[in-house]
């Protein structure tokens, strides 16, 4: 009877607390936005995945950005831009009176010194971090030069038409340079910059804050303060949502979809993302260096029912590497069409009528996979359909990465954000020639001389629209002739309480909390 | 007694020397490395062998292990290689969350798992114990990541009692009511597996002990029925017991790493996992050193908890 007395007080106590304390809304003016993973740290430029991103990104702020819903390149912190005529020197004009959170001013000089920190291995402050990307983002600037304080120049190796895109990155934000020698290595947990929001407190494991920044130059915040936590349980972010105690969550898991669409308590966003998920090919490989076999399989696979029925919506067609209705893509292009008889046909004339056998390695998840090994058990069995029988090898992540170094995948899932719209961004590195793995990341071993052409001809100018004429050439090339299976561009998906208004969801995986506002 | 205890916390060294070698191995020999997964599929050649040099990583695993030797002798864990921070601190703040959580949780399975099987012994075959045989199977085969979405979803979704997930609110609370309200779901689906062990243990130890002739003496000089079970019985019961406890202590230190990851608590476990997905060896190296010595330091607690209950135990 005791241990009955017991347990009854302990659920008292339980109920009791629980009353005490219910999931409270939230003050007025604070967001709280749940997160898939912990950001690593807050430096732009010394990260590589998303939730860091989406966190550091708020702080700083790059000199040319993308306007809402779209990844055209638009001034940032630089009013205007002028480019010489053989493409090597581009020359930013910088908005005047804009301080960095610490109370410095934003110049020509910080401009400098965020972009030699990380390219200049002789620069003072280059070995307080890692900057994994710096050499592919900014290993053809020659020089960064200060004109005077609101004029910045970067002088570059070879023409480059795409840099434009590449100052969108986050590794090209500016930062405030008196912060970065104050806080040596620790800057990249507390960083500042001249953004929407500033950064406040960051209990491990628990939430990052931020508050905002009441002298933002673009327009006045609407919210006061940012709390960002991170869930990697689906349910319990869910469920954090469904009890007001989350007001926005990012990456909806397909299967939640229709259960969130169907709430009325909270709002679902869908916006196709810059990326796109293929069915890699080793174009080296026997019987896959005949351009028929390649053919054959992307006439094979059913997408339609990938994006619908795994995904559940949450993809849209590939029709190859380019996102559709963006300023480069060839409006013409059709996806290959499922059509199994005619792969049957296609397999017969290149001389296997009976199919053949194969592997194809798939991650178990990673960055911009989706739902990887569900997508490539659906592409295994409308293979198996065609004669083509595939064993399926499902690896980790940091495995499988070093695996496709060894050139000796047949078939392999892999994705890729570019985080803009510039065809050369997706293109170039990997599909040209010169992108190899393990030089590159043209781990499909894809080689077509025209395509190759095409691409370094579309990287000489400047102009867009002769740019544009070239990478729909260079499309067409890919449907003839296709370096893999082309599956679908990612639907990012974001669900939010009724309380925050204007959230819209970025093509480039941003999340811009800075243009919401609290009911 | 003092003898011993220096000879068991010596015995230490030689125990984390052997835990962290097999780990930095394991580690090492996985495929993949820190800068292969920081670069993701956009890596190239050139930057990967920049990155790796950058990080130590091209220098014979021996090197390796022998200069992150040498930090730690000096106190220092390195700084992990994917958040930039000081190791050390790192784990010790986290590893704080994850003694809150095992703690309770061994609270909750010792004292419930006790009383159950106390009551279970005492009326054999009784609703009770049946009742708690089969909650004892259920408890014991479900797994960890499971029953914590299903407590979510009931107690957080459907009642609304209890928070779903963390271990504070992320604004205002803090004190320790908001700790207790976060710490039930995670601590019970972190217990459920080990009250169920330590209560039919306790059961089938208790049932041996009372049917003992020193308990029929007892009953016979007339004392009364629950000091018999409580004095005579549980006290003798309890060395099983608290090996048994002691296990499951270890148990939960590594089932924590589950549970955590469900509930969002911010522990060493979740770390831990952000560690190896990364590849980040001196994390993961400092975590698993945290984990060993104090799975080490219960094994002791409980073989000096052995002397301390019979007196006929001693270390010499």
């Amino acid at each position: 009877m005791r241990v009955a007395s017991a347990w009854l007080a302990v659920a008292a106590v339980i109920s009791a607390a629980g009353v005490a304390s219910p999931a409270a809304a939230q003050p007025a003016g604070t967001l709280v936005v749940g997160l898939v993973a912990e950001p690593v740290n807050l430096d732009p430029a010394q990260v590589t995945d998303l939730n860091s991103n989406r966190v550091g990104r708020r702080i700083v702020e790059t000199l040319v950005t993308f306007p809402e819903e779209s990844t055209q390149v638009v001034p940032g912190l630089a009013e205007s831009w002028t480019v010489s005529k053989d493409g090597l020197r581009y020359t930013f004009k910088l908005r005047k009176g804009i301080t960095f959170h610490d109370g410095t001013a934003f110049t020509a000089e910080a401009v400098k010194f965020s972009i030699e920190r990380q390219i200049d291995p002789d620069h003072p402050f280059s070995k307080l971090g890692k900057y994994p990307f710096a050499n592919y983002n900014f290993g053809n600037v020659k020089a960064v030069e200060v004109v005077d304080p609101s004029t910045v120049e970067f002088v570059l190796k070879e023409p480059r038409a795409s840099f434009l895109a590449v100052l969108t990155a986050g590794a090209a934000s500016v930062v405030s340079p008196t912060a970065v020698k104050k806080f040596g290595a620790d800057y990249a947990l507390q960083p500042v910059g001249t953004g929407p929001f500033k950064y406040v407190s960051w209990d491990r494991g628990q939430r990052v804050v931020l508050e905002k920044n009441a002298r933002y130059w673009r327009y006045p915040v609407k919210i006061d303060r940012v709390v960002y936590r991170p869930i990697v349980e689906d349910q319990a972010r869910l469920t954090e949502l469904l009890t007001g105690s989350l007001d926005v969550i990012v990456g909806v898991p397909p299967d939640f979809v229709g259960q969130l669409e169907a709430n009325a308590r909270v709002t679902l966003l869908k916006q196709v993302g810059a990326h796109v998920w293929y069915l890699g090919i080793n174009n080296q490989k026997k019987p896959f260096d005949d351009k028929r076999v390649r053919q054959a399989l992307n006439y094979a696979v059913n997408k339609d029912a990938i994006v619908r029925d795994v995904l559940k919506g949450t993809g849209s067609l590939s029709r190859g590497p380019v996102l559709p209705a963006t300023w480069g893509a060839e409006p013409m292009l059709k996806p290959y069409p499922f059509d199994p008889e005619r792969a049957r046909k296609l397999l017969a004339e290149a001389g296997y009528p009976n199919g053949f056998s194969t592997s194809l390695w798939v991650p178990e998840s990673g960055s911009g996979m989706q739902s990887p090994v569900a997508m490539s058990t659906v592409i295994q069995s409308n293979l198996k359909a065609v004669g083509v029988t595939v064993a399926l090898q499902t690896m980790e992540w940091g495995a499988y990465l070093a695996k496709l170094r060894t050139k000796e995948q047949e078939l392999f899932a892999l994705s890729w954000m570019a985080g803009n719209e510039d065809p050369d961004m997706v293109m170039y590195p990997l599909l040209h020639s010169s992108q190899w793995t393990p030089t590159g990341p043209n781990r499909a071993l894809y080689k077509n001389a025209r395509f190759d052409e095409v691409l370094h001809q579309a990287r000489l100018t400047t102009d867009q629209g002769k740019r544009a004429e070239f990478y729909r050439e260079a499309q067409r090339i890919l449907v003839d002739d296709p370096p893999w299976i082309f599956i679908d561009h990612e639907i990012q998906t974001a669900a939010h309480a009724k309380r925050v208004q204007g959230l819209k969801l970025h093509p480039s995986f941003d999340l811009r909390v800075e243009t919401i506002s609290l009911k | 007694m003092r003898r011993y205890l220096v000879r068991r916390l010596l015995l230490l060294v030689p125990v984390l020397l052997g835990v962290s070698i097999i780990i930095f191995m394991v580690l090492h020999l996985a495929p993949g490395d820190p800068a292969e997964i920081m670069l993701g599929s956009q890596a190239t050649h050139a930057d990967l062998a920049r990155l790796r040099a950058d990080l130590g990583l091209t220098e014979p695993l021996y090197v390796q292990y022998v200069r992150w030797l040498g930090l730690v002798v000096r106190g220092d864990l390195g700084r992990s290689i994917w958040m930039k921070r000081p190791v050390l601190a790192e784990v010790l703040g986290r590893f704080q969350a994850t003694l809150v959580l095992t703690g309770a949780a061994l609270l909750l399975s010792t004292v419930g798992g006790v009383a159950l099987g106390v009551a279970s012994a005492t009326r054999p075959n009784s609703l009770l114990d049946r009742l708690s045989a089969v909650a004892s199977l259920f408890g014991a085969s479900m797994p960890v990541f499971w029953l914590g979405i299903v407590l979510m979803v009931v107690f957080a979704l459907w009642l609304g009692w209890l928070p779903a997930s963390g271990m504070f609110s992320p604004y205002g609370g803090g004190d320790l009511g908001d700790l207790l309200v976060h710490l039930v779901l995670p601590a019970v689906t972190l217990a459920a597996a080990s009250v169920t062990i330590i209560a039919r243990l306790t059961r089938s130890t208790m049932l041996e002990t009372l049917g003992q002739d020193y308990i029929r003496t007892a009953r016979a000089k007339g004392v009364v029925e629950r000091a018999v079970v409580l004095r005579h019985g549980l006290k003798n019961a309890l060395i099983p017991i608290v090996t048994v406890v002691g296990v499951q202590a270890g148990y939960l230190l590594g089932g924590a790493v589950l549970t955590e990851t469900v509930f969002a608590w911010p522990g060493v476990g979740t770390l831990m996992v952000q560690g190896i997905l990364a590849r980040d060896f001196p994390l993961v190296q400092g975590c698993v050193l945290v984990v060993a010595l104090s799975f080490v330091l219960i094994n002791l607690a409980v073989d000096l908890l052995y002397a301390w209950l019979d007196p006929r135990i001693r270390y010499e």
